[in-house]
């Protein structure tokens, strides 16, 4: 009798886990295979992943964006960034500074740009990171470099 | 023997393996996620997807819908557009291949200076974090 109910539960069982796992497999393979390769990054870069759609976002209008778009982006970006993120703090900056047309506005800025991140105080380094961004713009204002970044601070007679 | 043993024996066989099924692909995915910590999230896996090189889609992108919706439901407009025109440009919702009509059209809604086929596909290498 106990043989025969054994044998009664145990194909069902069989099955049972059978089905799980097919049903595990279908459903989380591709999900592994990206938790994989997550799990395969540094602590840090894990960390960042979470920023990227926010950073696509922001890049985006960047390259397309009208003036206008920018700025509220660049706003955005400054009220939601903390402190401690102090190269993408200067980025923004330096955005800013590209599409400014107002030399004083552009030499503020650019401070500010060194001020978050002490290596852009040196001014090649801050040049070459201003013109990686001239290069990721596709639309005017922001395709070129700034007058204070080509020539300094105008002089005042 | 009576006509109903034979579906006496089938029964639980069908149930175990419907009930089985079921709580594999969609029960212990769910717990599995729970449990996996916060860097394997929608945002973490699509953020992954946009490190990735642009012209050489994965296959893995076939799973990306939902994580896609996740992400954008949050974001306000024009985010939410812009966000919609990089998925539409990169491909994401569409195993790498761009869908150049939808990024124009949204491109159009934004009102942007330039939304050209040219451009579109520069902001596909662009758009990368």
């Amino acid at each position: 009798m106990s043989s025969v109910l054994a044998k009664r539960a145990l194909v069902p069982l069989s099955i049972f886990v059978l089905a799980l796992l097919i049903g595990y497999t279908r459903a989380n393979g591709p999900r592994a295979r990206f938790a994989r390769a997550i799990a395969a990054l540094s602590d840090s870069e894990r960390t960042a992943l979470g920023a990227g759609p926010g950073i696509a976002i922001c890049n985006a209008i960047w390259a397309l964006g009208s003036e206008d778009a920018v700025r509220k982006m660049l706003r955005s970006e400054l009220d939601r960034l903390p402190e401690t993120e102090g190269s993408a703090r200067a980025r923004v900056f330096i955005r800013f500074g590209i599409i400014d047309s107002n030399p004083d506005g552009q030499a503020a800025v650019f401070f500010q740009a060194c001020a978050a991140d002490a290596s852009l105080c040196d001014r090649a380094r801050l040049i070459t990171a201003a013109e990686r961004e001239t290069h990721a713009r596709l639309v005017e204002p922001g395709q070129h470099l700034p007058l204070y970044l080509l020539s300094g601070h105008p002089q005042v007679p | 023997m009576t006509r109903a043993e034979p579906f006496d024996l089938v029964w639980p066989c069908v149930a175990a393996a419907v009930l089985g099924y079921l709580l594999g692909s969609v029960a212990l995915p769910m717990l599995a996620s729970l449990g996996g910590g916060s860097s394997n999230t929608p945002l973490a896996r699509v953020g992954f997807v946009l490190r990735e090189d642009p012209h050489a889609p994965s296959p893995e992108w076939s799973v990306l819908d939902a994580d896609l919706q996740a992400v954008r439901a949050p974001l306000a407009s024009p985010q939410r557009d812009v966000f919609d025109l990089v998925v539409a440009v990169r491909g994401m919702d569409n195993g790498g291949s761009s869908d150049w009509s939808r990024a124009e059209q949204i491109c159009r809604t934004l009102a942007w200076p330039r939304c050209d086929r040219d451009a579109l596909a520069q902001l596909k290498e662009l758009s990368r974090p």
